[in-house]
């Protein structure tokens, strides 16, 4: 009798220490095919629009169209160049970013009332991105090697089965200090909360309206984000997104930013 | 004559693009622009030399921009334009960009008015040099003239090169009689000379190489031409000033070092003037604290000092100290406060700018200019009872 509890307790253990250890993998390897599956899409453009809603349900609207390219190196990351058209007041800046995993991008920005283009610090990737509720560092949320990745089980969301994930971000400037969220059977993200870096619950992001490009990829064109602290909220939605258009990669350095410029 | 000669250079270029294409399709284009009424109050009452206590002013501009020839080449318009109701010298057209581009794959030729900013630094821009500055608009010099050039740029693995051919000069434009600040003597616009035999048509000539190395930004000039800052000296017998251009030999580096949240900044230059060597250099840094108190807002803080071997220079030992606070909210509010101060102890002059979007197309600025201590001696002397306060609403459309 007395061994049996023994055996229990050491079977019980031993599941404890493996699924833990497994936990992490099993995170990680989630997160690397959902990556994974985004990559292969060469290069992009589309415009986009952010509606930012008040807790009294004013709105206001911000428009920018974007180009990016996605880096060969596997171990860097991509490069994207945003027009910004709304607000008026910034219609004709553009902004440069060649981005880095788990270190600060680097930026340059157009400026048409000087006709200069100015080196940014890029050490607010975690800052509020034209006054909405997103940032910078949410559009690469899905590169699995920003993050350290913890699997928590399975969890039923909009009528399906997803992989509940942890995620710990690796970059020392980010805003957040640890992300939950689900990813589906298509290895998709469907919605992720964000913890701020006093730990608690700062916003949600709501992955919606997936649609398949090249045929392989799946990519989210509405990204609906609820603040819980200050309680605004941003719909940022993609339009007319084109994948592989064949754009020239030496529009992605500086010296082009005067050439792309009004 | 400035105006005169750019509207028939234009117009004739216009009718050269219009008639040497052989692409009928229809137009892609965008075009913006906003109109900015604007009011000053001077705190001190009456000018020195008179002025009102108060101007009113409309500053406009309007961006055009076309894709043509299969988006091989561009055409780009950007118009400024200004009435204000005391300065005649402030009422002005410029076509700031009026130029047409081709583009290469590693090369691009554009012909015609252009701005080109060169530098790094907030405060003291000391290598920019291609544009003529128009102190009628503030005499800091940051607002530019078009300038008409035929630029050749390669975009290479060692760098980019960019090379200049200016065939036509800009004189500067001052602040007129009823002009607020202005200088302590009237500029006779009808007495400037050059030491160019061929004075505005002499053809002006600048190269430049700029590269991205990690962190650093570089930049490495030279320009050959007419000097953009004039000699300004008094006439006996009129008692104005007469402008003299002479020719400007300048060699620049430009260096932006960019480490984390913070900006190091240095521009310097060696000039040559009529067999007179000169150095002038400025530099300093810029740090943000971002996300202050965890909340949005970001906090700037900008430090440059400036300095220039020549005594003759009023600007020759300056600092400038700014504090740039913005909210991130989503009226873009935002303010910019600091003082440029003499180190010699000779003027000290303070400054404050708010800006807040009212509409989604209207916006709010609002600029405090205050002087401090002014030696008598100081050449800024006459800009001593020019204290004001600014409002500005910028319509967007």
């Amino acid at each position: 009798m007395k061994q049996n509890i023994y055996i229990f307790l050491i079977l019980i253990l031993s599941t404890v220490l493996i699924s833990a250890e497994t936990a992490d993998e099993k995170g990680l390897s989630i997160a690397m095919q959902s990556y994974e599956n985004s990559r292969g899409y060469v290069d992009s453009q589309s415009d986009q629009l952010m509606i930012l809603i008040d807790p009294n349900g004013n709105e206001v609207i911000r428009e920018i169209s974007g180009k990016t390219l996605e880096n060969e190196d596997p171990n860097d990351g991509d490069k994207s160049i945003i027009f910004f058209n709304k607000p008026k007041d910034v219609e004709g800046t553009v902004m440069l970013s060649h981005t880095h995993v788990n270190d600060d991008d680097d930026q340059w920005l157009y400026l048409p009332a000087l006709g200069r283009v100015k080196r940014i610090s890029s050490s607010n990737k975690s800052g509020s991105f034209m006054g909405s509720e997103i940032s910078f560092e949410d559009f690469s949320g899905l590169d699995y090697r920003k993050y350290d990745w913890k699997y928590l089980g399975e969890e039923e969301y909009d009528g399906e089965t997803c992989f509940k994930l942890e995620s710990y971000p690796k970059y020392k400037n980010s805003g957040y200090t640890k992300r939950i969220g689900l990813t589906d059977s298509l290895f998709r993200a469907r919605k992720i909360d964000y913890y701020d870096r006093k730990g608690e619950l700062l916003k949600t992001i709501y992955f919606e309206d997936y649609n398949l490009y090249l045929d392989k990829i799946w990519n989210a064109d509405t990204f609906k984000v609820v603040n819980h602290q200050n309680n605004n909220s941003t719909i940022y939605k993609w339009i007319n997104r084109e994948l592989n258009v064949g754009l020239n990669k030496k529009d992605f350095e500086k010296s082009s930013l005067l050439k792309l410029a009004d | 004559m400035n105006k005169t000669f750019n509207i028939l250079l234009y117009i004739s270029f216009s009718l050269f693009l219009l008639t040497s294409s052989n692409y009928s399709v229809a137009l892609e284009y965008k075009s913006y622009g906003y109109i900015q009424p604007e009011f000053s109050y001077f705190l001190d009452g009456k000018g020195r030399h008179n002025q009102s206590k108060d101007k009113s002013s409309v500053f406009s501009q309007g961006t055009f921009i076309a894709y043509v020839q299969d988006d091989a080449a561009k055409i780009t318009v950007n118009a400024i334009g200004r009435y204000d109701d005391q300065d005649n010298n402030r009422t002005y057209f410029d076509l700031q960009k009026f130029k047409y581009e081709y583009f290469l794959d590693d090369a691009t030729l554009s012909i015609g008015n252009d701005i080109i900013f060169w530098g790094v630094n907030e405060s003291f821009h000391v290598v920019d040099i291609i544009n003529q500055s128009n102190i009628a608009e503030n005499l800091a010099g940051t607002k530019k003239l078009g300038q008409p050039m035929i630029a050749l740029s390669f975009y290479k693995e060692i760098g980019d090169i960019n090379l200049y051919m200016m065939p036509y000069f800009r004189e500067r434009i001052f602040p007129g009689n009823k002009g607020r600040p202005r200088y302590a003597a009237e500029i006779d616009k009808d007495s400037v000379t050059f030491e160019s035999s061929e004075e505005e048509k002499r053809i002006d000539l600048a190269v430049r190489f700029s590269k991205v190395i990690d962190d650093f930004d570089i930049g490495i000039s030279h320009f050959r031409g007419n000097a953009r800052d004039p000699e300004l000296s008094v006439d006996q017998s009129t008692l104005k000033l007469n402008p003299y251009y002479p020719i400007l030999s300048q060699t620049s580096i430009d260096i932006q070092a960019t480490k984390e949240s913070w900006l190091y900044k240095l521009e310097a230059l060696t000039g040559k003037i009529e067999s007179e060597n000169h150095v002038r250099a400025a530099g300093g840094f810029e740090y943000t604290i971002y996300g202050i108190n965890n909340t949005s807002q970001d906090l700037g803080i900008v430090a440059e000092y400036l300095f220039d071997d020549r005594n003759s220079n009023p600007f020759n030992n300056e600092t400038a100290l700014a504090v740039r606070w913005t909210k991130n909210d989503i009226n873009s509010t935002a303010l910019l406060a600091g003082a440029y101060l003499d180190l010699r102890g000779d003027s000290n002059r303070f400054f404050c700018e708010y800006e807040k979007r009212l509409k989604d197309d209207v916006k709010l600025f609002l600029d405090a200019s205050l002087n401090g201590h002014i030696n008598s001696n100081d050449f800024t002397y006459a800009f001593k009872d020019d204290s004001n306060l600014t409002i500005k609403i910028a319509k967007y459309f």
